[in-house]
């Protein structure tokens, strides 16, 4: 490995292990609030549905740094209240991969065939039940590689928090290169620590896919 | 909430926006083209007999997208500044190589989905290998890959986003600008975000129509 990386490995591992931390909390965040904007759209529940579509629309035309600006700059302007640049960033990323998620998880509820759901419910199961036994578990399952895909972009997306100024891996490395100024090795290993994790992470929803997947 | 919404502002920022906003477009613009070029040519590696085209276009795919895009975006800005490419330019090569790897994996798919007898037909007719990929079978292919290549392209304009962090003065840096000098933080964002939300709505809608003319397409397709 170069000198340049070896001597500065501890920064930017750090910035690494930031990155994915916040991958996982926005994984689990925006996967919860994907699953209820998906079950509201799915069940028809009325006001509530419209309301999801809207938020759905607005997010999926409208790029992630925006959000991202208005989470924080935006919003704390409008409702006065103070914020960091990271809870900013886990903030405006659940919103954004929560809409892409809840259109997932909607298509997959709708895989699930009615005469599923109408034996549930003819077991004695109520309509929540029914979903949440029956046709979310069947959902989920089919829809796996789905959501790795968005988990791998959600952890690619991590970069761009690095512009509000996190100290995630960009962050910490185009800090390094501002000092050691190499950029050409130190973007190539940036470049391969995503390749590298992002691959593993697909890798990972193809063996859960293998594993768990209902036809 | 003692914050009053005031749209003034930016009204009389008018200038910059639209400024920024036909930068985002003619990025989009120059980057989706050369995309296109990319994903086809990729994409129809994928497809090729010969073993070595197939395994570099896979590797393609796979290296270039799975590096985030804002690390394309500096290794053209700041990894090869030595070649001094423009701002506008770098943000265009970043884009479109990252994009092309979306638009292969769809071409891919949608010569995948023209059946194998139609090509085979194509060169026993005695059309040449690039004729009967071009009069044969990416006609057919690109009506079953319009919806998928829609959702590419508004991936690709929200991410033009991105390139304002090179210094490209889209509608992104403008607001930025715009938002140092008034303060009027939400409201300029908000008028950002509707703008995008227009321009990702209108160039999905136009393919949508496409698509849903796709006899019609097809046909002027076929005509020309």
């Amino acid at each position: 490995m170069p000198e340049v990386i070896l001597k500065n490995l501890p920064f930017m591992l750090q910035g690494l292990a930031t990155s994915l931390q916040i991958s996982a909390m926005v994984a689990f965040g925006g996967t919860l609030l994907g699953l209820v904007v998906a079950v509201i759209l799915y069940s028809r529940v009325p006001v509530l549905s419209a309301v999801s579509r809207i938020y759905i629309e607005f997010i999926r035309g409208t790029p992630l740094l925006v959000v991202l600006f208005i989470a924080f700059f935006g919003l704390p302007a409008l409702f006065g209240y103070q914020t960091t640049a990271y809870k900013a960033t886990v903030v405006a990323f659940i919103l954004f991969i929560g809409a892409y998620l809840a259109e997932d998880i909607r298509s997959g509820l709708m895989t699930v065939k009615p005469t599923l759901t109408q034996a549930a419910l003819a077991t004695g199961l109520t309509h929540g039940q029914a979903l949440r036994f029956v046709v979310v578990p069947i959902a989920v399952r089919r829809i796996i590689p789905t959501l790795f895909n968005q988990y791998v972009r959600l952890f690619k997306f991590t970069s761009v928090a690095s512009v509000i100024g996190v100290s995630e891996f960009t962050g910490n490395a185009m800090l390094v290169n501002a000092r050691e100024f190499q950029p050409v090795t130190i973007l190539a290993f940036v470049a391969l620590t995503y390749l590298v994790i992002c691959l593993i992470l697909s890798g990972i929803g193809r063996w859960l896919y293998a594993r768990l997947a209902v036809n | 909430m003692n914050y009053t919404l005031q749209f003034g502002p930016i009204w009389d920022n008018r200038a910059l926006i639209l400024d920024g906003f036909i930068t985002t477009i003619l990025l989009s613009a120059a980057a989706l083209v050369l995309a296109i070029l990319i994903g086809v040519l990729v994409g129809t590696a994928a497809t090729a007999q010969g073993r070595t085209a197939r395994a570099l276009s896979v590797a393609y795919v796979e290296s270039m997208r799975n590096i985030p895009l804002l690390i394309h975006m500096y290794f053209w800005y700041n990894g090869l500044s030595f070649l001094k490419i423009p701002a506008f330019w770098c943000g265009v090569l970043g884009l479109s190589l990252y994009s092309g790897a979306y638009v292969a994996e769809i071409v891919r798919s949608g010569i995948g989905s023209v059946p194998r007898g139609q090509r085979q037909a194509a060169l026993a007719s005695g059309l040449t290998n690039v004729q009967a990929m071009l009069f044969v079978v990416y006609p057919q292919a690109i009506r079953a890959i319009i919806p998928s290549l829609a959702s590419v392209f508004s991936q690709l304009i929200k991410d033009s986003s991105l390139a304002s962090v090179i210094a490209v003065a889209d509608i992104t840096y403008q607001a930025s600008a715009i938002e140092g000098q008034t303060f009027r933080t939400f409201e300029i964002y908000i008028t950002v975000c509707l703008l995008y939300l227009a321009l990702v709505t209108a160039v999905s809608q136009t393919l949508t129509i496409l698509s849903g003319t796709r006899d019609g397409l097809a046909r002027r397709v076929a005509d020309a």
